[in-house]
């Protein structure tokens, strides 16, 4: 199971602005975090004893009236003294530039300035979190491929091949098309909800080319089907996945595709394809 | 009445106060010698005049005074405050000699929730958003060679209002200046701070009361005195929309009036002294159309709903504020441009004062430099561009005048369901207000991160390696050195005097007079806000939130 990081939002001195502080705890409840959020006007003893009580991973402290660099440090103060050190502690607000390695240096980990997407506060805190304890980042959740969209085979030839597809298998030849990005030809074989893609190089630079070169015929890659390509780019990019295309580039029937490389996933290579809508109906 | 006659009527009603407040010239012209008019539109066929009106006329549309800005630019008023009364007073005299007309004070947050600077809860925040003051000794420092028979202030106090008014009272009993000179305004709006801003102390009940005690007070010692600026400014920080400004700060509005009828006070006797103060945001024509449709809500309001008699009462006059919620951490010069265009439609809405934002406010408190700039900035919208020249430049604009409708609409829809809840106070309660602002600013938020909406500089046109501007950094050393200078003032005055005071202040807090007297007799004996405070919290309770 997944675990479930608990952030404390708070809010320490006697600043009232707390927009920001209402709008993160939101945004990190969206992103699957329980979140506890403290209201005004905290001590830091307040804070330090909050945070202990509700067993929190992580602390967000929001200040907007200067008083961040007497308060902060005096929380991280507080922590290490009651041993609770571990707890990751992250800062915001109105802070200027030169005051952030004071900060650092007194423990705060990140100070998020103005302008700083709710996303990737959310997604820092869940990393280091997990880093903390341990947890193979892998863990970071992510939204799994939702289908084998199809598999892709590399062939020397499409007229030598596919009356084996055709004829002895008994499979149905939907389309030939050539995609100039990846200097191929390709075969689209139906199968039940899927579909078997072959291969043929169109010029000797085409990577199916140089993969027959070295490997010989084959099963070439498995594509996986997804919805909204890029996000699932970044959350295999954060899962320390290296992808040969970190944007979507258009792949065979229009589709929008990009590949993972091999070298992230054990040899074999996947390919994520997002379906253009159109082509669903 | 005849529209000839109506028109007339204005005419010679505004040339009569000419003689008095004349306007700043003889003619007014564009470079290209066309004669500027003083009003544009009122002499056509169909001409609304139930709907607009005409300048200086109910409901008060084109704006609050027959000639506007052809007779005085609005007042120029920079909100400052920092570190030590005596720092803070140099830049009050700073920007007096820049050109500034008017002042407005910033206190820091002890000041402002009502703790000395040596209380615990005051540590790290004395000096940091705004001057520290403890007690009479400081205000003294501040106000220093400032001549206050001639200088209106404005004072950014709520829930303390009372206190800061009366040693404002005190300083100028000193100077030989009688109350009934003094002219300014305290913010003393205490339900936008439930709904916002944060610096409340009491509950909502005897916050009330303080209130209505200074209408009271004011209207027989402080008679040119705004008792009170009702302020939408923070609940648009908040993340509210312009007509959720509108809505909520004229049902606070109502719960004002509502408050004082019931300590019996009559509507003419305090409504005239009630100021308003609005935000100037990003959406340029819908901002202008705000201030129209405030002043054209209240004045009906007024009117029609309280039966206010004296024209004074209808007129909702305003004090604007751009948008520091809309400044960038990056690329903060862009500021400066964004504050130019809010500023202009606060003077194209016809506000009576303005503040422009610095363009270093999303980074730490303005340098002088960009508080210079943020003067100048105003100082050129009315001596360069012309568009003071003639009243109401938008109206008769299609556009302009159905956001002005539209504004009026939805803002009437909020009302009515604050309305069911039984008014402001008890909505604020249910915390109602809160959460209809939080949705706004949330949606916002998700615009803004999926590029819907486009922040220049921040989500888009970025740039690599921002530089670094200077910052003004307060001396980390104030709150210690205002530590030294409270205990100096506690064993040099007359501690049996303070304790007496503050025990007179505790019998007239459990009952029903007027607490403004005796809190004038406690700061002249030096008693501390935080004492002064102190004493009200073990009476009235403390309110916690929602």
């Amino acid at each position: 199971m997944k675990k479930t990081i608990r952030v404390l939002i708070a809010k320490p001195g006697l600043d009232g602005h707390d927009r920001g502080a209402l709008v993160i705890s939101q945004a990190l409840r969206d992103y699957g975090m329980e979140v506890i959020y403290t209201g005004l006007r905290q001590t830091p003893e307040q804070i330090a004893a909050a945070a202990i009580q509700e067993d929190v991973d992580a602390i967000g402290l929001s200040c907007l009236s200067g008083a961040h660099n007497e308060l902060f440090p005096e929380v991280m103060r507080l922590l290490q003294e009651r041993g609770a050190d571990d707890i990751i502690v992250v800062g915001g607000g109105v802070i200027p530039w030169e005051d952030i390695p004071f900060l650092e240096s007194k423990g705060i980990k990140k100070v998020f300035t103005p302008g700083t997407p709710t996303i990737e506060t959310a997604k820092y805190i869940e990393k280091t979190v997990f880093e903390r304890d341990g947890i193979s980042t892998s863990q970071v959740p992510v939204t799994p491929p939702e289908r084998i969209d199809h598999i892709g085979i590399a062939v020397s030839s499409l007229d030598e091949t596919l009356p084996f597809y055709v004829n002895q298998l008994g499979l149905t030849l939907e389309a030939i098309e050539e995609v100039p990005s990846q200097r191929v030809k390709v075969a689209f074989i139906k199968i039940g909800d899927t579909r078997l893609e072959l291969l043929e190089a169109m010029s000797e630079d085409s990577p199916i080319a140089q993969f027959i070169e070295k490997r010989g015929q084959g099963v070439h890659h498995v594509a996986l089907g997804v919805s909204d390509i890029q996000s699932r780019i970044d959350e295999l990019k954060l899962n320390d996945i290296k992808m040969i295309n970190e944007a979507p580039v258009i792949g065979a029937g229009g589709a929008q595709v990009a590949f993972m490389h091999p070298s992230s996933s054990h040899k074999v290579l996947f390919e994520l394809c997002e379906k253009s809508k159109k082509e669903e109906v | 009445m005849d529209k000839q006659q109506r028109l007339k009527n204005w005419q010679e009603k505004t040339e009569q106060s000419m003689n008095r407040f004349p306007e700043r010239k003889e003619r007014f012209h564009t470079s290209s010698d066309i004669e500027i008019k003083r009003l544009y539109g009122a002499e056509e066929e169909n001409y609304p005049f139930d709907t607009l009106g005409l300048p200086g006329e109910y409901p008060y549309t084109r704006g609050s005074q027959s000639t506007m800005y052809r007779a005085r630019f609005w007042t120029m008023r920079q909100y400052a405050g920092f570190g030590s009364a005596e720092e803070t007073n140099k830049r009050f005299r700073y920007l007096l000699e820049q050109g500034q007309t008017g002042l407005s004070v910033a206190f820091d947050l002890p000041t402002q929730i009502g703790y000395d600077s040596d209380q615990p809860m005051a540590r790290g925040e004395v000096g940091k958003v705004g001057v520290a003051i403890d007690s009479l000794e400081d205000m003294e420092a501040l106000l220093k060679d400032i001549p206050l028979d001639k200088v209106s202030t404005s004072m950014t106090i709520n829930a303390p209002a009372s206190v800061l008014l009366a040693m404002y009272i005190a300083v100028a009993q000193k100077q030989g200046v009688e109350a009934d000179q003094l002219s300014g305004t305290i913010q003393n709006d205490i339900l936008k701070e439930y709904i916002a801003r944060g610096t409340y102390i009491f509950p909502p009940n005897p916050s009330m009361r303080l209130i209505t005690d200074i209408f009271a007070y004011c209207q027989s010692h402080v008679p040119k005195w705004n008792t009170i600026s009702i302020s939408g400014y923070h609940i648009r920080e908040a993340g509210a929309n312009a007509a959720q400004e509108l809505a909520f700060t004229i049902a606070n509005g109502l719960a004002y009036v509502d408050a004082a009828l019931e300590a019996g006070l009559q509507i003419d006797d305090f409504a005239p002294r009630l100021a308003f103060f609005f935000n100037a945001h990003n959406q340029f024509f819908e901002e202008a159309a705000k201030f129209r449709a405030a002043r054209r809500m209240w004045a009906k309001l007024m009117k029609e709903r309280y039966g206010a008699k004296n024209p004074k009462s209808w007129q909702l006059r305003f004090h604007t504020q751009t948008g520091g919620s809309t400044l960038t951490a990056q690329q903060p010069d862009n500021n400066i441009v964004r504050v130019t265009t809010q500023a202009l439609s606060a003077v194209l809405g016809g506000t009576q004062s303005l503040h422009t934002n610095s363009r270093d406010e999303a980074l730490a408190l303005p340098t002088e430099e960009s508080a210079r700039i943020a003067l100048r900035t105003q100082q050129i919208l009315a001596h360069e561009t012309g568009v003071a020249d003639t009243v109401d430049p938008l109206a008769g604009s299609y556009y302009v005048e159905s956001l002005t409708d539209e504004l009026e609409r939805k803002a009437n829809e909020y009302l009515d369901k604050i309305e069911q809840m039984g008014g402001a106070v008890s909505a604020v309660e249910q915390g109602y207000m809160q959460r209809e602002i939080h949705h706004t600013s949330y949606e916002t938020q998700k615009k803004i991160e999926n590029g819907q909406e486009i922040i220049v500089g921040m989500n888009k046109f970025t740039i690599d390696n921002e530089p670094q501007p200077e910052l003004l950094r307060v001396d980390p050393e104030l709150g210690e050195k205002q530590k030294e200078k409270l205990k100096a003032l506690k064993s040099n005055r007359d501690q049996n005097r303070v304790s007496a005071q503050l025990e007179m202040l505790r019998s007239a807090a459990k009952g029903q007079d007027n607490l403004m007297p005796v809190i004038l007799e406690c700061v002249k004996s030096y008693c501390t806000v935080g004492e002064i405070c102190g004493v009200l919290r073990e009476e009235f309770g403390e309110y916690t939130g929602v």
